[in-house]
């Protein structure tokens, strides 16, 4: 079948990445690490394209298949890029418990996208979080690393505001 | 003039609830130095103020900045020891907590950190375990299990490398206590690491924290480096390194197994047991995992003795229970008490009864794989042995109070959702079950199931609790099933007829 035929291309690497991955080269007789360069890709490009997995796993010496099932299986190495501004909304029991679920509607109407969504103009991601440790505040809402707690649905628009 | 000295935590929740607002409106004052500290724990005080008084230290609660002239005055605030929520625990590992900056090292020291260490150092190996089964103290991750017995297989086991793991995967919603180590008092947590290294003979450690808690994971970080610069890194004369490395969002790492295939950097598949992770473990060798909350408890018991630490509790739970209190209670926070004390006790003596005008429905204790309990339930004592009777779980000490206003069905659905989320997908009966199970609860919110749907429910959790790999698969219907017993109306009234 066609659709099942490899092509090797060639995609050019960004910026950098090369480096890092030379860098990232497990040093001799260390066992390869695949999550802990796939953490460091994440960290500096902010999310890992696909077209990587080739040339990530060359630098460690493993299969792409190595690569990519590891890449599937975090929920935290996302494979997409996000807004400008990531917001994370906990799901854990104890915000559960304090009726999140009105933080979020509030927040899904004021930007107009459900749960695991980005705005059309790229600002904003919406995504769950299950837990921060932030519990005996709940409910719990991170913007950009920034975590509030005690969050009413009535917080949102000005919680939102400081990030238009 | 003299600069008057306030205290206010740098905890994540603490800053949260405002302490960050504080210091960047009081920061540029000539009149006032702003210290950073651990926090105590009471967060529905917070943000909380200090200062020192002949008295001790003297407390303000929920300051906003405009406080400060009040604060400057010494107008209005209470003594710590007079807060009734903190003066009824024990605080043993957590008695530093607010009291001390976290990466400190004199601090540490000056508040009797180190003894522990110093004490092993001048004891072998084997009457360091034998110190610990004197203790009687079990792991605080989830699973209970003697400390001294895994230490013991690690530390007979032949290899030319074995490894100290701290598990900081901190995966239960409703739990903190992790969190606050980490960020309070991170030393205590590296000399529990450095204790074990002895007893076992281990020449490297790794702290494998959730990718949630990022200041946690930069203080730790920072202070392995502090504790490296004052020379404490070694084992046996050998230099120690400890590593804090990141998960990536999945629950069923905090798995000790599914951990440490995630340390190797793969899928975090969890391993079938035996061999135990104590006889091989990372990279196949002998490892010790366990968790942030049970290294910390290990200094003290070395400093003061096993059989200290033996007089405290119940008769098969030693020592003291941390509980992360949160949900619909008035006074959500950490406590640490004696094994023994009830839930009941627990929930009204420091949560002081429900948020305003919340009736309690249901409480669940051990995160999303713990039983529910309903108030006829909550005179069962805090402690391993009882909460087994009750086919419940302690897990890692979270409580979650929830309202009346709480959907049952909901809530179950929610739960098993999650778990099918996170199942490793290495056993049937957890991949596929939780599944098929949330699948039903789907169902019946929609209206379209029928009884046989709901004994079909029962049936799948029966095999899952007998059949699955992990503690995943195997405890996920108990909350589901105890939501089913309890409130049986919540699920037949749903329905088809
Ligand atoms: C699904 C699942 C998740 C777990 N998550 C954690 C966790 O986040 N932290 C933890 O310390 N233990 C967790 N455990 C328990 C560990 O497998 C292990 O028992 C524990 O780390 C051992 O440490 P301890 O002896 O100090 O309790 C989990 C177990 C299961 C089955
Ligand atoms: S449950 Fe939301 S912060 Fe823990």
């Amino acid at each position: 079948m066609l659709a099942l035929k490899r092509y090797a291309v060639k995609t050019a690497l960004p910026n950098g990445l090369d480096n890092l991955l030379a860098h990232a080269r497990p040093s001799h007789g260390d066992p390869p690490n695949i999550l802990r360069i796939l953490h460091a890709v994440c960290e500096v490009y902010g999310y890992i394209d696909p077209q990587f997995i080739p040339a990530i796993a060359q630098s460690q010496g493993v299969t792409e298949a190595d690569v990519a099932g590891v890449l599937s299986y975090y929920p935290s190495l996302y494979t997409q890029p996000a807004g400008r501004h990531r917001i994370q909304v906990c799901l854990g029991e104890s915000c559960l418990a304090n009726r999140c679920d009105r933080v979020v509607e509030a927040i899904q109407s004021a930007l107009g996208i459900p749960l695991g969504q980005t705005t059309p103009d790229g600002r904003f991601t919406l995504e769950p979080v299950s837990c921060v440790g932030n519990c005996a505040l709940s409910p719990s809402v991170r913007i950009d690393g920034a975590l509030q707690g005690r969050v009413r649905p009535g917080d949102v628009p000005r919680l939102l505001d400081r990030y238009r | 003039m003299s600069r008057i000295r306030l205290y206010l935590s740098n905890d994540t929740s603490s800053c949260a609830a405002g302490t960050e607002r504080l210091v960047e409106a009081w920061r540029k004052r000539s009149d006032v130095e702003l210290v950073r500290t651990s926090s105590r724990g009471a967060f529905f005080l917070e943000p909380m103020v200090e200062r020192e008084s002949p008295e001790g230290r003297l407390a303000w609660c929920r300051v906003t900045a405009d406080d400060l002239p009040k604060i400057l005055a010494g107008e209005g605030g209470i003594p710590v020891s007079a807060i009734p929520f903190l003066s009824m625990q024990t605080r043993h590992t957590f008695a530093t907590f607010g009291v001390t900056e976290p990466l400190s090292v004199e601090a540490y020291q000056a508040q009797g950190g180190l003894a522990g260490l110093r004490a092993a150092q001048a004891m072998s190996p084997p009457a360091i375990i034998l110190e610990l089964k004197a203790s009687r103290l079990r792991g605080r991750g989830g699973a209970a299990f003697p400390v001294w017995k895994k230490w013991d297989v690690a530390a007979t086991e032949e290899a030319d490398r074995k490894y100290v793991v701290a598990n900081a995967d901190e995966g239960d919603a409703g739990t903190y206590c992790d969190r606050m180590i980490m960020e309070g008092d991170p030393f205590r947590l590296i000399e529990g690491m450095l204790i074990c290294a002895r007893a076992i003979g281990a020449g490297a450690g790794y702290i494998y924290c959730r990718q949630e808690y990022p200041a946690a994971r930069a203080t730790v970080q920072a202070a392995i480096r502090a504790a490296g610069e004052a020379g404490w890194l070694e084992s046996g004369g050998k230099p120690f390194v400890i590593e804090v490395v990141s998960g990536a969002g999945s629950y069923v790492c905090g798995e000790e197994t599914a951990l440490l295939e995630s340390l190797e950097g793969r899928r975090g598949v969890v391993r079938a047991r035996p061999p135990h992770p104590a006889q091989s473990g990372l990279y196949g060798k002998p490892t010790i995992v366990s968790n942030v909350l049970t290294f910390a408890t290990v200094p003290n018991i070395l400093a003061r003795g096993g059989s200290w630490h033996a007089s405290m509790g119940t008769e098969g739970s030693r020592g003291t229970a941390v509980l992360q209190l949160g949900g619909r209670v008035r006074q959500p926070g950490l406590i640490e008490v004696p094994f023994g004390l009830t839930l009941r006790e627990v929930l009204d003596q420091f949560g002081q009864g429900m948020a305003d005008g919340a009736r309690l429905k249901a409480v669940q204790v051990g995160g999303p794989l713990g039983s529910l309990f309903t108030d006829a339930q909550l005179d069962i004592p805090i402690c391993f042995d009882a909460f087994a009777k009750a086919e419940a779980i302690l897990g890692h000490g979270g409580i979650v109070v929830f309202d009346d206003e709480t959907d049952m069905l909901e809530l179950s659905r929610h739960l098993m959702a999650f778990v099918a989320d996170e199942s490793c997908g290495k056993c049937v009966p957890c991949r596929i079950g939780s599944l098929r199970a949330r699948e039903i609860l789907d169902t019946i919110q929609r209206g379209r199931a029928t009884a046989a749907d709901l004994s079909l429910l029962t049936e799948l959790g029966d095999t899952m609790k007998a059949t699955s790999l992990c503690g995943l698969g195997a405890r996920a219907p108990y909350p589901v099933l105890s939501a089913l017993e309890h409130f049986p109306m919540e699920f037949h009234s749903r329905l088809q007829r």
